[in-house]
């Protein structure tokens, strides 16, 4: 049975994108999803952000999955698995146990012309979008200019940036995530501050602006930004694609273990992944209270993408990344053993 | 037909293969010296195996298997596993029987261990035994180094399976 306490209860997705057909019932904690490229890692968690955003009553699920996915000349039917003839997608997210869903054909243009079912939430739910690219850097100017004209971004850029540019919550964070704050500070030897729509990080070395920070660094600025001003709470649902990108494989144990106090905390998380070293000090850092599920992504042997999801690290199956591993190792010891093998 | 023990562990070696345990009794030096579990003679090379079973019922009760993890996770154990086998190369060539390259193969008897993890203990490995490329020696003491579970072992070497008998 799906804990309907959790944000994102179940994902089921028709001849959408690159899936002919999945059925998700994701964790209400932490889900790592691995695959090879092409297997729809990204799409997955767009389709599901889409629908966490589009609980606001002012946003439409089928105009979200446009802006979010950005099909070209914005033709919605071409979010539909390309076969011949006429086909039609359905994309459907419940949260908190109600559904929100988008049917339509491959010959339609515009959304505005697509039906979506949807029932009323008291509360929207609060979601966030991490994706591959850092974006807090290029933050000056761009919210203007995406608002103001026609510019080829996905969505999500913009809406980083506007969940970062957030003021903080009313009040003094509570203990929670005073501790969270607390770890990436250390992690980061200072603190973020924002100024006319430009970031910067006060540490010991001076006050530094984003441009002249690390990439990674800038990732975790934005981690701090998003708890410090609230928009990571119990029920709120974070999708952080490659969380690994352009960070020191040093800064993954912290990483981990604030995402397993986030999820502690109640928030939802859904992660796409390369990265062995993420799995594992997932695995490792995991606890028997912390609930994580890893749902592995490949081509079966018609070729559709299918999902298998286990709780246990050790039973991911098939797992693209220890593979890859293993066809090193495999090299290694071939190169060891000279003609032996 | 030959088997070698270590603990629970059972290497089994056809009987055109040379091999002995090495750090039995019979060493007689093991106060001031370290040796390797296991020689092996093939017909190209000298094989040093040294068994770390992590896994043994006796190690996994009395937690000396948190203590080989912690051992081995803090690099500690490299460096033991390189001394055991300098020692071993130092005890063999003073017996003048170093007549062949010799391989450093070690197994951690561990299901935890997979190909990532024994990837980068090799390297670790490696790192700490002496090789002689900065100081041009002439002569590798070491040919190479692996590092296997048991599950890799016998991918490999086939011909020479490693078991854990039931009791």
């Amino acid at each position: 049975m799906p804990d309907t306490s959790a944000p994102i209860t179940r994902i089921r997705l028709k001849r959408f994108t690159a899936f002919e057909s999945l059925d998700l019932s994701p964790s209400a904690g932490i889900n790592a999803f691995l695959g090879t490229n092409g297997t729809g890692k990204t799409h997955l968690m767009k389709v599901a952000y889409a629908a966490c955003d589009s609980t606001q009553p002012s946003v439409r699920f089928p105009e979200k999955l446009v802006r979010v996915f950005l099909p070209s000349k914005g033709g919605m039917g071409r979010l539909v698995k390309r076969r011949r003839g006429r086909n039609s997608a359905t994309a459907e997210v419940w949260c908190h146990g109600k559904t929100i869903r988008a049917s339509f054909s491959n010959l339609v243009k515009s959304p505005e012309s697509v039906e979506e079912r949807r029932r009323i939430w008291d509360e929207p739910v609060n979601s966030v979008y991490i994706p591959v690219k850092e974006m807090l850097a290029n933050a000056p100017g761009f919210r203007s200019l995406y608002s103001r004209r026609s510019i080829h971004f996905e969505e999500i850029y913009a809406d980083i940036l506007d969940r970062a540019f957030l003021p903080p919550l009313l009040g003094a964070p509570e203990v929670a995530r005073r501790g969270l704050l607390r770890k990436l500070r250390t992690v980061l030897e200072g603190n973020v501050t924002a100024s006319n729509d430009e970031f910067f990080l006060r540490s010991r070395q001076g006050i530094l602006e984003f441009t002249l920070l690390a990439e990674g660094l800038r990732k975790l600025g934005l981690l701090w930004l998003l708890i410090q001003n609230g928009t990571l709470l119990r029920g709120s649902v974070l999708f952080w694609d490659e969380p690994e990108t352009n960070l020191n494989p040093r800064l993954f144990g912290p990483v981990v273990e604030i995402l397993l106090e986030l999820q502690r905390q109640g928030v939802q998380i859904f992660l796409a992944t390369h990265d062995y070293l993420i799995l594992k000090q997932l695995e490792l850092q995991t606890t028997d209270k912390d609930q994580v599920a890893y749902h592995a992504l490949y081509r079966d042997e018609t070729g559709e993408v299918v999902c298998k999801s286990t709780e246990s690290y050790l039973d991911i199956e098939p797992n693209a990344i220890t593979e890859a591993f293993s066809d090193v190792y495999d090299l290694e010891i071939q190169r060891s053993l000279g003609k032996r093998k | 037909m030959t088997t070698l023990s270590e603990g629970d562990l059972r290497l089994t070696l056809p009987a055109s293969v040379n091999g002995r345990k090495f750090d039995d009794e019979q060493h007689g030096l093991s106060h001031c010296m370290k040796a390797v579990d296991w020689i092996l003679e093939l017909p190209d090379r000298i094989c040093f195996i040294e068994v770390k079973d992590p896994d043994a019922p006796g190690a996994r009760d009395h937690g000396n298997r948190d203590a080989f993890l912690q051992e081995l996770l803090s690099g500690k154990l490299s460096g033991a596993l390189a001394t055991k086998f300098r020692d071993s190369f130092l005890y063999e060539w003073a017996c003048n029987r170093i007549d062949k390259p010799i391989s450093y193969y070690v197994i951690f008897a561990s299901a935890d261990l997979d190909d990532a993890l024994l990837m980068s203990r090799t390297e670790d490995l490696r790192r700490k035994l002496p090789s002689g490329t900065q100081v041009n020696w002439v002569r590798a003491i070491a040919m190479d180094c692996l590092v296997f579970n048991i599950a890799k072992w016998n991918e490999v070497f086939p011909e020479f399976p490693l078991s854990r008998p039931q009791p």
